[in-house]
């Protein structure tokens, strides 16, 4: 990637018209762009409301984010105050929110929430980072060559319609109970989502570029894009022998000692002849999936940075939704998780923790999203990016 | 200028037609039987302006040259450049088109590089070569280095796509209606900047637009097409710009050659209404 020594920040006016989103996400004024610029009275204010994509500061954008907040609060409040008879809801459908938030103490250290959290979301960032990490290198090439995408296509159809929950007893018996089947479940959930989502990013890419690329002397070498491959295909190789001798060895306890503050033992698994062979097949995978794209200078320099960024903005719409599938796949069987969780207090109570539980899980999601969406800015300030 | 017998043009079309999806009721010939042929002119290469009713296959002429899908190869007759057939686009016919086409995700300095770097030169050499070129066509080398196209005027945007094609140095630049989305006085000084440069290139330039004034002012020579399936009707040699822009329109020579150039092609747009 090319070398932002300039901050978006500090780029100067310049003659294009900028686009509202984008100096509204970089905190400045929008107020120039704006049709009424006269209403400035109150009632002005209010009309604002109702005019069609005015948009809102920051600060503002975040008071009515909350309000939505506060106002779900106040409803479940209301249905819930009041003891016996007077109640809308009954307590067992729905507790009472002092209830539900003074269950938090027992959640976090009976139930382990850090632990479970932690368990979660290990699952779907492996699972997650193994479809991106096969899906993405084949998406490009069938997003460049659409032969090779008419001849995947089937397949991705039929992943993106197959039920996610259908996958659950499959997996349970191609991969057992253990970890493995959890982090496999996401990855068949999101790789032909990621697939789909890449190839179209990469042909949405104008062909001008393509055309000029050409004209400039984009060329093609295999012997170059064997070079350029191999490292891709070492940085497999660490994560298919790391990622897997981790799911080998019960990664529960490593998290377990981990949060608990104790250090793991040092493994031995540099003598393990599997580790090895992990390295070996990863370091082939990678290679071998990124030397097309790394051999034609028109890929690798113009189509592939080009749709990077819409592939970045789907990959983290999708992580949102790989989340919500860990649930499925952790309350069927799972030592530790948040779904778990959520089972065991629906079974033995107390029925509070879910609704904890659903709210840690928003929050996490929510956070992972922003991080994601910082990361987006500072990679690509020449992208005007969502709020 | 006396050209050489014995060397091959630099651009040959040999009765070259090209027909869209031939062989179905979509069938569209853009251009039909074109036959021209441009020889090198030792240390000064030559202008030709083409001009045009719209759709009549002025790009597609230019696509053809740069060896540019879908309109390569031809459906029949012969390309050639220096007596070989056109195979696949190469650095050494650059091309400038209408539509900004810098690349989003690189800077200026990126940009103007680009050819270079996929050539293999070295980062410390290029960006200099790059620096030079900026400067050249007079953009701020320091402060427009680091700049994304987004950030830029489409004057600017236009100027990077100038430096980036000729840092190449080719031997044939293709231009595609290049500052037809620029506002005329943009236009006048970037039609100047190219007379300035291509002095310095001594290279043969395609230039393809719909402004007579401007084809007559910037070329040697102006291939005139008529409607589709384009053919080409007549050739008509024109005084080189020797002298800034703005005192040669006021000429009445220059002024009448438009006068004649752009009723001919008033005549072209209403038979092609009345067919």
């Amino acid at each position: 990637m090319s070398p932002t020594p300039d901050p978006p920040e500090s780029k100067p006016k310049s003659a294009e018209p900028t686009d509202p989103s984008l100096s509204g996400a970089l905190g400045q004024d929008t107020e120039g762009n704006l049709p009424h610029r006269g209403m400035r009275t109150d009632r002005g204010r209010l009309a604002r409301w109702f005019t069609i994509r005015d948009e809102p500061g920051g600060l503002e954008r975040f008071l009515f984010g909350i309000a939505c907040i506060l106002l779900v609060l106040l409803i479940w409040h209301i249905l819930t105050r009041g003891e016996g008879e007077a109640r809308i809801v009954d307590p067992y459908t729905l507790p009472s929110l002092k209830k539900a938030f003074g269950s938090f103490h027992e959640l976090w250290f009976d139930r382990a929430l850090m632990r479970g959290a932690i368990a979660s979301l290990t699952r779907v960032l492996a699972g997650f980072l193994l479809a991106a990490a096969i899906a993405i290198p084949i998406g490009v090439i069938a997003g460049c060559f659409p032969r090779f995408h008419a001849f995947l296509r089937p397949l991705s159809i039929f992943g993106r319609n197959t039920p996610i929950a259908a996958l659950i007893p499959l997996t349970l018996i191609w991969f057992g109970l253990g970890e493995v089947q959890k982090v496999m479940f996401i990855f068949l959930a999101a790789v032909a989502f990621i697939f789909f989502d890449t190839t179209m990013s990469v042909r949405s890419v104008p062909g001008n570029y393509l055309d000029t690329a050409y004209t400039l002397g984009a060329r093609s070498s295999w012997k170059n894009g064997l070079r350029r491959a191999l490292y891709f295909g070492l940085a497999y190789a660490l994560l298919a022998a790391f990622g897997l001798h981790w799911l080998s060895e019960a990664p529960q306890t490593i998290i377990a000692e981990a949060v608990d503050g104790k250090v793991p033992e040092q493994p031995s698994f540099l003598t393990q002849g599997a580790f090895w062979i992990h390295a070996l097949l990863g370091l082939l995978v990678g290679t071998l999936l990124w030397l097309p794209v790394q051999s034609h200078q028109a890929i690798s320099k113009v189509l592939f940075p080009l749709a990077l960024p819409n592939i970045v903005n789907s990959l983290r719409l999708l992580f949102g939704l790989a989340f919500g599938y860990i649930m499925l796949a952790e309350v069927i069987n799972a030592e530790f998780g948040l779904g778990k969780i959520i089972i065991m207090s629906q079974r033995i109570g107390p029925r509070e923790h879910i609704y904890l539980c659903l709210m840690v899980i928003a929050l996490i999601a929510f956070a992972i999203d922003r991080l994601i969406l910082i990361i987006q800015r500072r990679a690509f300030p020449y992208v005007s990016h969502g709020h | 200028m006396a050209t050489d017998p014995t060397t091959p043009p630099v651009v040959e079309f040999r009765s070259v037609t090209k027909t869209y999806a031939a062989g179905t009721r979509r069938a569209f010939t853009a251009i039909k039987e074109v036959s021209f042929r441009v020889d090198d002119i030792p240390g000064h290469g030559e202008f030709v302006s083409i001009l045009g009713p719209s759709g009549c296959g002025k790009s597609t002429i230019l696509r053809l040259i740069a060896g540019l899908l879908p309109q390569h190869p031809p459906t029949s007759g012969e390309v050639l450049m220096r007596g070989k057939p056109v195979t696949h686009p190469g650095p050494d016919r650059g091309m400038v088109f209408q539509d900004y086409s810098s690349f989003t995700n690189r800077s200026v300095l990126d940009n103007v590089a680009f050819g270079l770097e996929c050539d293999g030169m070295p980062k410390m050499e290029r960006y200099d070569l790059a620096r030079d070129w900026i400067g050249r066509v007079g953009l701020d080398p320091v402060k427009d280095l680091h700049k994304y196209p987004h950030e830029l005027s489409g004057g600017m945007r236009q100027r990077v796509a100038i430096a980036r094609t000729l840092i190449l140095k080719p031997r044939i630049i293709l231009m595609d209606e290049p500052f037809g989305a620029l506002d005329p006085v943009t236009r006048q000084q970037m039609q100047d900047l190219l007379v300035g440069l291509w002095r310095e290139l001594e290279a043969t330039v395609f230039f393809v637009t719909h402004d007579v004034s401007e084809a007559v002012y910037l070329g040697d020579r102006v291939l005139i097409l008529s409607n589709s399936p384009g053919t080409i009707l007549t050739e008509e040699a024109v005084p080189p710009p020797n002298r800034p822009s703005r005192e040669m329109r006021r000429e009445p020579d220059f002024v009448n050659r438009v006068f004649e150039i752009s009723s001919l092609l008033e005549k072209l747009e209403e038979a092609a209404q009345h067919s």
